[in-house]
């Protein structure tokens, strides 16, 4: 292999691992929003299922990429009310609540799309294209892998440390941190728990089903069955590979893209491995880190825990 | 204003009522979506009732579909009883397809008395296996367990799509890969009852599994130790009772149950290995079971209303051009309505004055 043929590989294996890890990343922050405010979501997968489906209709209908954006955002932030409606207000239990948003997304997305495709062709849409950041754009190897990507990936990356900014140094992630960690806190100086919950969980929710609408818009032109395919997961993953923390977050699910980019990779370059093996490769992963992960302080320490007054 | 008050003892009849509106308002959130997407909603409900129980005929397919879900209902019951959020089901239905499939190469030519028990055994190990799995990455590394069942899932379904693409097991048909493996022969097929071919054996075999669950849940040690896990798992430590494993035997019997639903189906109904028949299979039992209380005998009714909502779905599509999925779409409200209610159930609604 020449030297020029594999730098290409190289750069391109990179640049394909910034473009996979936008929709994750964006997921992922949502979810970590959602579960410092002390909700254990387990609906990631639906939520981004609905946003992915919601930005397809938007995109086919209006012709508009940034309506579909909108779309999936908005849709992300009703499932937030779904999931905090069950959670914080009805106090079902956590796990059951997401397991139950999931098969409802999962039913409902499948029933509207048939009937949205009934007796014609699927219709289908063209995607976010590329957008190179003059100058920066040029410098090797750097240039083409962070610089030269969809717009809404800037966006993503520079969520990261919005999102520490909102968490660690802003009031409202302070009280959103509470609402995790001591939630009793709050209720005792009379705000209140529920409503926080609320706001925290459709923020994050709405970020979640952003990422399901980044996974339709930058990288497919269609909608199919089971279209997240798992990432949803990925993302739960991630978040306690990443300690609940933001940059642990992004480490974890940069090192999933990466795996993915590298599985693609693999297959174009002819690599004599089963694909089905190489697209088992982030569930084998995720299942690895977890053995590894035993004790991790981060964890809110009342997650998952439905706050009722005594 | 008004508050919700926990209820110190449960009410039957408020239960009742409680699950009654549930299902009440899941007809009624059906009936919203098929207006959504201009059905005809009455044209719908009595095709969906003319096709679960209209004939004789469909009657036996209401059955026939009602069979895997029960027993992956079931699965789902022993697992979520002892708070085991275990969603492997989905990939155990593929896992008993699997052994299934293999258990028919190995015992090929035995009688069918040997034949049948040996190869839905060699389906209820492979589930087995998979819970094993699932128990050990619970108890030796602390993986939560619905994370670690998902993935799992998700590299059964792919060890499926290579043995049958690419893989031993598939069917090729000159240079196109069809995604199957080759028909069984026509002995492997599960005998048919009462004359009719579509009736198979095999839907017996969920109504036993639903007796013997029922009574380890109500009669024996193990059943007590399932409950006490999920309702004080401290308690149960305390009283001497190794939870680990405990844990393990619930992920076994789980797996073994969800498997056998998988081989089942393929002994049953398909006759041939592919991935077509088997996926939602698991997840329609999670539905299944938590709608059925998580208690077997609910569960059966559960999975009796769902088999009959999807034979139901076979016939209303030969009428009208209402998409398959409404299936799915209906178990979902269902369940959404169905976990509101169960909260309902155990809350008073009072009215507080306000000063």
């Amino acid at each position: 292999m020449s030297q020029l043929f594999q730098e290409a590989i190289i750069v391109s294996i990179l640049a394909a691992t910034v473009r996979i890890v936008t929709p994750l990343l964006f997921s992922a922050l949502g979810e970590l929003i959602t579960q410092r405010a002390g909700i254990w979501n387990m609906g990631v997968e639906g939520t981004m299922l609905t946003g992915a489906f919601a930005a397809y209709l938007a995109a086919t209908a209006t012709g508009s990429l940034w309506l579909a954006v909108l779309a999936a955002v908005l849709a992300g932030a009703l499932m937030g009310a779904v999931i905090a409606f069950m959670t914080s207000l009805m106090r079902v239990d956590h796990f059951i609540a997401g397991l139950g948003l999931n098969l409802l997304a999962g039913g409902l997305t499948l029933y509207w799309f048939q009937s949205y495709i009934q007796g014609r062709a699927q219709p289908t849409f063209s995607g976010f294209q590329n957008v190179a950041i003059p100058l920066l754009s040029d410098i090797p190897l750097l240039g083409p892998v962070l610089f030269s990507q969809r717009a809404l990936t800037y966006v993503a990356l520079l969520a990261v440390p919005a999102v520490w900014f909102l968490l660690y140094r802003t009031r409202y992630g302070l009280e959103l941190r509470c609402l995790g960690e001591n939630p009793k806190a709050l209720d005792v100086k009379g705000l209140s728990v529920t409503a926080r919950q609320f706001a925290a969980v459709m923020l994050g929710s709405a970020m979640t089903g952003l990422g399901g609408g980044f996974l339709m818009l930058g990288f497919s032109d269609r909608f199919l069955a089971d279209f997240t395919a798992g990432r949803g997961w990925i993302v739960v993953v991630a978040l306690i590979a990443g300690n609940w923390r933001p940059r642990g977050v992004l480490i974890a699910v940069t090192a999933f893209a990466f795996l993915e980019s590298l599985a693609t990779h693999l297959q174009v370059i002819g690599a004599q491995v089963p694909h089905q093996l190489l697209l088992a490769l982030p569930y084998l992963a995720s299942i690895a880190l977890l053995m590894g992960l035993r004790f991790r302080t981060g964890q809110p320490a009342r997650l998952g825990v439905p706050y009722a007054r005594e | 204003m008004i508050r919700f008050e926990p209820r110190v003892e449960s009410d039957a009849l408020w239960t009742a009522a409680s699950f009654a509106m549930a299902i009440a308002a899941g007809l009624a959130a059906s009936a919203i979506l098929l207006a959504s997407t201009g059905a005809d909603v009455l044209q719908v409900f009595s095709a969906l009732l003319q096709g679960a129980v209209g004939s004789p005929k469909a009657v036996a397919t209401t059955l026939v579909k009602a069979t895997p879900i029960i027993l992956t209902g079931l699965a789902t019951v022993i697992a979520f009883r002892a708070q085991l959020w275990s969603i492997g089901q989905e990939g155990q239905v593929f896992a008993g397809a699997m052994g299934g499939y293999l258990g028919a190469q190995v015992l090929a030519g035995l009688p069918p008395l040997l034949f049948f028990p040996g190869v839905l055994a060699f389906g209820m190990a492979a589930g087995i296996a998979l819970g094993w799995l699932a128990a050990v990455l619970k108890n030796r590394f602390g993986v939560n367990e619905i994370i670690s069942t998902v993935m799992l899932n998700y590299l059964v379904v792919y060890l499926l799509s290579w043995l049958l693409q690419g893989g031993p097991w598939g069917e090729s048909g000159g240079t196109i890969s069809y995604h199957q493996s080759p028909m069984l022969p026509n002995e492997a097929f599960l005998p048919g009852m009462f004359g009719s071919s579509r009736l198979h054996a095999g839907v017996l075999l969920p109504f036993l599994a639903a007796a013997i669950c029922a009574l380890v849940m109500s009669r024996t040690p193990l059943g007590y130790e399932i409950r006490g896990l999920g309702y004080n798992p401290e308690a149960l430590r305390h009283k001497g009772v190794n939870i680990n494993r405990t844990v393990t035997i619930i992920m076994l019997a789980s797996g073994a149950l969800a498997a056998l639903a998988g081989a089942i189906e393929l002994f049953g109904v398909a006759h041939r290995l592919r991935a077509d028949n088997l996926i939602g299979l698991g997840y329609a039992g999670i539905i299944v079971g938590m709608i059925g209380g998580l208690r077997p005998l609910g569960t059966v009714f559960a999975g009796l209303f769902f088999g009959g909502l999807a034979s139901g779905a076979v016939y209303m599509r030969v009428l009208g051009d209402v998409p398959a999925a409404l299936v799915p779409a209906m178990q979902g409200i269902t369940l959404f309505f169905f976990l509101c209610a169960g909260v309902v159930a155990r809350y008073r609604i009072v009215r507080v004055a306000v000063q």
